[in-house]
């Protein structure tokens, strides 16, 4: 395959690929309540992910370790214990978030309780894991989700006013409810960093076999697939912010959501809504359920790959064969999508300096990655965002759960 | 590097065997390093007798009370691979042993989980 082609490809997994239940619920919680003000959050959140997933890809092309063989290894099992069982716990709960995501769009496409909906969404999503390859998953739902620039789309018919918009990139004291103010920006940032997309994104960068010669081709994509992206994250909230915020409608209201999208494109809108609120969560499932089964097998040296059969690497394909029911399950108890999603996004930021830190390690160490170092730019903006985001969600956690 | 071209050579047993990628001779993955263990032998410098895979070695390493009491439950289902040193045939990313994943203990779950469960699914 030709580079060009390459990067190209690369590019727009970062772009369809970007949004999932979390940045769309949580860009769109902000927007509704706050307008622009938490733009910067996301701005933070995106940075930060880009830079995780340029290293996370340079990791595998220097050193051909995914990131949890390296963990393990570097660190001994006691230590990788933690961050293991830490990603799968988040990333568990994440991806229960996208299963709703999923049955959500399908409840607003037919009328049907989304519980009703969790058993064929689950059945659908173990078939393509059990099926299909690493190709199919990876490029064909990234290029599925791209139904998702919809809402660039939607942003720019509703002229939003850059100015104000680029006021907003700079944080800034909230004006009333600072609880929920604090609690949004880390639930944003946590979505943004979601740690399964950097270890989904090392997985797939020795699936793909990469070796040094990709570098710059992995910094063009990192930087330029994640920009993008959130790009995506940011046009979902300046349609909150010019669809919901004015009309004082929260997020919370199920029925009222699709406007996001019906407001500036029509009845054509409403159903844009539906299918890249569906096809952006179906394709992160099908990521986040592989991730798990990466992590497990990676973590003990069983066989792994998505392009094996799966009797040709029986436990990896029994995790994502367990993850998913059990993820459905969640779903099925009635428990609210959106507060999983949101809540889930809170913890995702709060376990920040478990996930990253230990990677920082491993970037910083000549063993693993030679020349090829991190630099200081990247050490200190990846460790201020994870221990700040943590910092403030240890507060705004328990004020947003037990109220202030 | 191969290990019978090596001259006089010093490896840390801790970081560069332990906990490394094992895998069998086609490539397979088969697990990791989870033990090594010496041959303490009277007069004479103790020597690297095997590596151990599987079984409850990991669990040793993190908690002996629950390792005790898994291997009492599992009995020989517990039991490791030990797989002798002068079958480690090369020493670089992986570590890479002269056996055949079909045939070890260390792929004992593998396989049991294959046979039982995986196979019985269509399209395995």
């Amino acid at each position: 395959m030709s580079k060009l082609l390459e990067i190209a490809l690369g590019i727009v997994t970062g772009i369809g690929g970007f949004l999932e239940a979390g940045s769309l619920a949580t860009a769109a919680q902000a927007g509704a309540a706050f307008g622009y003000q938490l733009a910067w959050a996301l701005l933070l959140g995106v940075v930060c992910i880009a830079f995780l997933v340029e290293m996370a890809g340079r990791l595998a092309a220097v050193s051909r370790h995914t990131l949890p063989d390296a963990m393990r290894e570097r660190f001994g099992i006691a230590f990788f214990l933690v961050p293991l069982v830490t990603v799968a716990l988040v990333s568990f709960l994440v991806l229960a978030s996208e299963v709703g995501g999923v049955c959500l769009a399908l409840q607003f496409a037919s009328g049907v309780s989304l519980r009703w909906w969790t058993i064929p969404v689950v059945l659908l999503l173990w078939l393509f894991l059990w099926k299909g390859t690493f190709g199919l998953v990876e490029k064909g739902a990234s290029l599925l989700g791209l139904v998702t620039l919809a809402f660039v789309v939607g942003a720019v018919r509703l002229h939003p006013d850059p100015g104000k918009l680029a006021a907003g990139l700079l944080p800034s004291l909230p004006h009333q409810d600072p609880a929920s103010y604090w609690f949004m920006a880390v639930s944003i940032v946590g979505a943004s960093v979601s740690p399964y997309l950097f270890y989904f994104y090392s997985a797939g960068a020795i699936e793909d076999e990469w070796d040094e010669d990709y570098i710059p081709i992995n910094r063009i994509i990192a930087g330029l697939g994640m920009t993008f992206g959130g790009g995506v994250a940011v046009a979902v909230l300046v349609c909150a912010a010019l669809v919901l915020h004015p009309a004082g409608i929260q997020v919370d209201r199920y029925e009222q959501i699709p406007l996001l999208l019906a407001s500036p494109l029509g009845r054509a809108g409403f159903w844009l809504f539906v299918a890249s609120l569906g096809v952006a969560c179906f394709g992160a499932a099908l990521e986040i359920a592989l991730q798990l089964a990466y992590l497990a097998a990676q973590g003990f040296g069983w066989r792994w790959g998505e392009n094996l059969r799966p009797r040709e690497a029986s436990r990896f394909a029994l995790v994502y064969t367990v993850a998913l029911p059990l993820a459905g399950l969640l779903i099925a108890t009635g428990i609210d999508p959106l507060k999983l999603t949101v809540f889930s996004m809170a913890l995702t930021a709060l376990s920040l300096p478990v996930t990253v830190v230990p990677l920082l390690v491993l970037m910083n160490d000549p063993d693993y990655l030679r020349e090829r170092t991190n630099g200081w730019i990247s050490n200190t903006a990846v460790l201020a965002v994870s221990v700040v985001a943590c910092i403030v969600a240890l507060v705004a956690i328990p004020l947003e759960l037990f109220g202030s | 590097m191969a290990l019978h071209r090596m001259g006089p050579h010093r490896m840390e047993l801790g970081r560069e065997v332990l906990d490394q990628q094992v895998i069998d001779a086609h490539d397979r993955q088969i697990g990791r390093v989870d033990g090594i263990a010496l041959e303490l032998r009277p007069g004479k410098p103790a020597r690297v007798a095997y590596v151990v895979v599987g079984g409850t070695t990991l669990l040793w390493r993190l908690h002996r009370g629950l390792a005790a009491w898994v291997e009492r439950r599992l009995g020989g289902e517990g039991h490791p691979a030990r797989i002798p040193w002068r079958q480690v045939v090369k020493i670089g990313l992986d570590v890479k042993v002269a056996v055949e994943a079909e045939q070890s203990p260390a792929s004992r779950w593998e396989r049991w989980i294959r046979d039982h469960i995986v196979s019985r699914i269509p399209g395995a």
